[in-house]
């Protein structure tokens, strides 16, 4: 084997060293792009564009390297002299992946490596590091590994490229969609070990029947299956997709209704409702409450007459959000603030401001509720951050809201509060020009409107309160002095109220406190209506794949996948599917065992199911049977229909056959 | 049954698409001596030998070579089968001595005497790139490679192919040199039939995929005659006759190859009343392309544009 493997490593070097300069010089490109910000630096190993060259990289270059590890022998003759070696299949496939992993480490790892350990080192960025960072782009780099597998299989099946060839790479693009969509590493991680474990499998078995269906192990079998079946169902959406944007359609279509308060505090009730495109927008705000305005069907005109103000959400942070680890590795720190000389980052392990020198790109400090310090750390005190809006000056604990000073590097306290009324959010209120006006802090008991400098402007209970209603809108009203503030419920209650709790409108006059409240009848949440799209997409997705989602996503967005396209899937395997291949089965003669299997894969599997199935078979020739004159296929001893055997070859008279370990006839007669 | 076949196959089938390339083949291959495969282009012969390699399965049917199942060969076989493949293709990039080098790890019984001698006597330096050689230097370097493991039974799907005729023979000599010395079996396809004539003791013919001879070699040249009858003007329409292969109506005169040449076979002929009728040498070429070619009357095109 070890012969093999260098030859292998000396037959593919140059590809990887195409690739490791491609590579390299991708990232080179990422550190020296013309015009970079700090900011956009700070990110070395998080930044989208970095990530982006990784993963087509780690992709195309896995799946190139892979293929033309095949191709390049797929000639026949060179085949068979590869294959014509005393050694087991095994070996040989052992050979290749072996010498086509370590090609890939040293085309994709060593320059990854390189850009990490380049990162990691101080000096040379100037933004903090958490080796949680290096984490998206490793997984893809794993993932090349699984392109790797899935371009050994496609140059290795015996299948036609316009066919079912390139099915293998379906994949690689599920898992690429998988690992930004799971929610924890592991997740991610297992579905790369379990991707590549069964493209292992297939390529393996593969070798070992030349890359024929026919001839692999029960467990190979399956595997290319169950690959095929993964393809099928990249190539089923696509055609799906593709359908339907070929029609009119609706499912775009989209009913939103809101509340809002014009500038004298009136209330509108206003409905977008979308119908197909976009242009299609239908706009309008009926007057509820108050008096002063009139039923407005222009957008803009609309906007016009609606009060300033802020929204926010309090629970942006509070409450477990199922989000991608990918993104949370990308979101450790947050950029702050910059100064002429300096860059000042906000580190979530730290609950810290930290700054760097734009020059030496070394830390020179952090700030934290107590002041500055030379160390990361400080003293261990800590922010919670909170702050919403564009400005970030502000920064709070619990109990206190910090004015942050970069240039002096001092924090000055603007709002106390108890530890049993602790702060939810802090939000920096803006107007015209995003100029910052005012302050909202919202702790669990109450609300408060403040000014820049922390003079409190009014404050008004928190009522109805934390957990249920997060959504707070505040508005200032004309004349100054007068403000408006809407408390709703957050989205997963509005979905378990089913409408039945209000939206509390409250006006308030600065000195006076609330001068009115009012509760109208919650809104539902946006309705989509289910279209022609989601007909088609149901009828070509198999069944299991869809309930999944639906369960998924039946708290979010019910209407992503609702009820009919699971009924539609579910009927189009039962009505449909099921019956061609049960057809195939017997046409093709397989048995019953083989045929009540795939009863139940296309069940399971509908559209993508079928499509699998006729891409892995081989379908052999069907031939008429000289005893019963029905089509037989050529790949069984007996006909299927009568038992016959196949017909020696017609004799024409002139065969010529003599015992071989006879000497030869005497010359004919003449 | 030959329990000296080294190669042995019952109903062998392979169909690409819904067509056969090979059908129902039964063939038996004894051992030691030489035998050759012949068939024109596209007749199975390749086919055959991948099938009996095991490096393509067969729709149906199967086979045994040195004993061991077709279908799953194992390296241990391997080891004993030496396989010269049609284009002579090795990779490129590897020099005459690392291909050797490459060979030789595989096989405990390499004899790097035999490697150096056949290279030697293609005139192969040891330094030059593979993609470098000319078609005759690689196939022999082929060659090389395949006996310097003394493999005990020797499969070369047209080995000649695109050789000059100084290099056919050099490779054709080289091969039965060493392997005529010991009892060892070569089975070969070919198309040159001043090769297969010169080394073959057993021949086999497929015709459009199905075997239609496998003897020795003189029982097929001696089953196939041709005569020449003579006739006053235009020759008369031929009768059925058993085992005609070919006839070639030219001016006065009908020349009829035909297979198990019999008394009934004359007599019908001599029914037609020719003013002569003679045999006519034939060579294997001849009896083969007659063999292979279209069965039937013929007639010179020139004749017949004339008429």
């Amino acid at each position: 084997m070890k012969t093999l493997l260098l030859k292998e490593l000396r037959e593919n070097v140059k590809v990887a060293a195409l690739g490791l300069v491609i590579y390299t010089l991708l990232l080179l490109g990422q550190y020296s792009r013309p015009g970079q910000s700090p900011r956009d630096l700070g990110r070395l190993l998080t930044d989208g564009d970095f990530l982006t060259s990784t993963t087509w990289f780690c992709g195309l270059f896995g799946a190139v390297l892979g293929w033309l590890q095949i191709h390049n022998e797929r000639r026949p003759d060179l085949w068979a002299f590869l294959c014509h070696r005393p050694i087991t299949r095994t070996a040989i496939f052992l050979a290749k992946a072996t010498a086509g992993l370590c090609l890939y480490v040293l085309a994709a790892g060593l320059p990854l490596l390189g850009y990490i350990v380049w990162a990691r080192l101080p000096g040379h960025v100037a933004a903090p590091f958490e080796w949680l960072m290096v984490r998206p782009a490793a997984t893809w780099f794993l993932a090349g590994s699984v392109c790797y597998f899935a371009g050994m299989l496609t140059g290795l099946r015996q299948a036609r490229w316009y066919a079912s060839r390139g099915l293998g790479l379906g994949v690689a693009v599920i898992v690429f969609v998988a690992l930004i969509e799971t929610t924890a590493f592991w997740q991610g991680l297992a579905i790369l070990f379990l991707a590549a474990a069964i493209l292992i499998t297939a390529v393996w078995s593969g070798f070992g029947s030349d890359g024929y269906y026919e001839g692999q192990p029960v467990w190979g079998k399956a595997a290319l299956t169950g690959i095929l079946l993964a393809g099928s169902v990249v190539v089923a959406t696509a055609a799906g997709r593709f359908l339907t944007n070929l029609v009119p359609r609706r499912d775009t279509s989209y009913t939103k209704s809101f509340y809002a308060m014009s500038q004298t505090g009136a209330v509108f009730r206003a409905t977008v409702k979308v119908v197909g495109p976009a242009e299609k927008m239908r706009f309008m705000a009926e007057p509820l409450l108050g008096a002063g305005i009139s039923l407005v069907t222009n957008r803009t005109e609309f906007y016009t007459q609606c009060a300033k103000g802020t929204k926010f959400d309090v629970d942006h942070d509070d409450r477990p959000h199922p989000s991608a680890w990918m993104l949370a590795d990308c979101s450790l720190f947050s950029a702050w603030h910059n100064t002429a000389d300096e860059v000042w980052y906000y580190w979530d392990r730290y609950g810290r401001l930290v700054g760097y020198d734009r020059t030496t790109r070394r830390c020179v400090g952090s700030l934290g509720p107590k002041g500055f310090a030379r160390n990361v750390e400080g003293s261990g005190d800590r922010f919670n951050l909170r702050t919403g809006g564009t400005h970030h000056l502000i920064l709070s604990t619990a109990t206190t809201a910090f004015l942050v000073d970069i240039e002096q590097r001092t924090t000055t306290p603007i709002f106390t509060t108890s530890e049993d009324d602790p702060i939810l959010a802090v939000h920096e209120v803006e107007f015209n020009n995003r100029d910052w006006e005012y302050t909202a802090v919202v702790t669990r008991k109450s609300i408060h409107v403040l000014t820049r400098e922390g003079k409190q402007v009014w404050e008004t209970p928190y009522e109805p309160g934390y957990p249920d209603y997060v959504a707070i809108d505040v508005y200032f009203l004309e004349p100054p002095g007068q403000y408006g503030l809407m408390i709703a419920l957050s989205v997963q209650e509005k979905e378990r109220a089913k409408g039945k709790l209000p939206v509390h409108v409250s006006w308030l006059a600065g000195d006076q406190g609330i001068v009115r409240s009012v509760d109208l009848p919650d809104l539902p949440a946006v309705r989509f209506d289910s279209g022609e799209s989601k007909l088609v997409m149901g009828a070509v997705m198999p069944p299991p794949l869809l309930a999944m989602m639906r369960l998924s996503t039946r708290d979010s967005a019910p209407e992503e996948f609702p009820q009919t396209m699971l009924l539609i899937s579910g009927a189009v395997a039962l009505l449909v599917c099921l019956p061609i291949g049960w057809r195939l089965g017997r046409r093709y003669r397989f048995s019953l065992a083989a045929q009540v299997g795939w009863a139940m894969f296309h069940l399971i599997c509908g559209v993508p199911g079928l499509l699998a199935f006729l891409s892995v078979q081989e379908w052999p020739a069907r031939e008429a049977c000289p005893n019963c004159k029905k089509l037989r296929v050529v790949d069984h001893a007996q006909c299927e229909h009568c038992g016959a055997g196949f017909a020696p070859p017609e004799k024409t008279g002139t065969e010529v056959f003599a015992p071989l370990g006879a000497k030869a006839e005497p010359q004919a007669a003449g | 049954m030959n329990e000296q076949a080294v190669i042995r196959t019952q109903g062998l089938t392979r169909y690409f698409g819904a067509r056969p390339a090979v059908y129902e083949l039964n063939l038996e291959v004894p051992r030691g001596g030489v035998f050759a495969l012949l068939g024109r282009n596209g007749s199975g012969k390749t086919t055959t030998i991948r099938m009996l390699l095991g490096l393509l399965a067969p729709t149906r049917g199967g086979g045994t070579i040195l004993g061991y199942d077709i279908r799953a060969l194992p390296p241990e076989a391997r080891a004993r089968i030496g396989y010269l493949t049609e284009e002579h293709q090795l990779y490129g990039w590897m020099s005459v001595r690392e291909t050797g080098d490459f060979q030789s790890r595989f096989y405990p019984a390499w004899n790097e005497k035999i490697f150096r001698g056949i290279i030697g006597h293609f005139g192969l330096r040891p330094t030059a790139l593979v993609k470098s050689l000319s078609r005759g230097e690689r196939a022999g370097l082929c060659l090389a490679l395949t006996l310097a493991p003394e493999p005990e039974l020797l499969i070369l799907d047209d080995p000649a192919i695109g050789l000059d005729p100084v290099a056919r023979r050099s490779l054709i000599e080289s091969m039965v040199f060493l392997t005529r010395r010991s009892d060892r079996t070569i089975f070969f396809s070919s198309h040159q039939l001043p090769d297969v004539e010169r080394v073959a003791d057993y021949i086999a013919v497929l015709d459009h995929s199905v075997l239609r001879a496998c003897c020795p070699l003189e029982t097929f040249r001696n089953s196939i005659r041709q005569v020449r009858l003579r006739f006053p003007g235009t020759p008369p329409p031929l009768p059925k006759i058993p085992g005609l292969l070919q006839a070639v109506r030219s001016e006065g005169e009908l020349r009829v190859t035909c297979v198990h040449y019999t008394g009934a076979t004359e007599a019908a002929l001599r029914g037609l009343g020719p003013t002569e009728m003679e045999p006519a040498l034939i060579t294997l070429e001849d009896a083969f392309i007659s063999y292979l070619g279209d069965r039937g009357e013929k007639s010179f095109i020139l004749s017949e544009t004339e008429a």
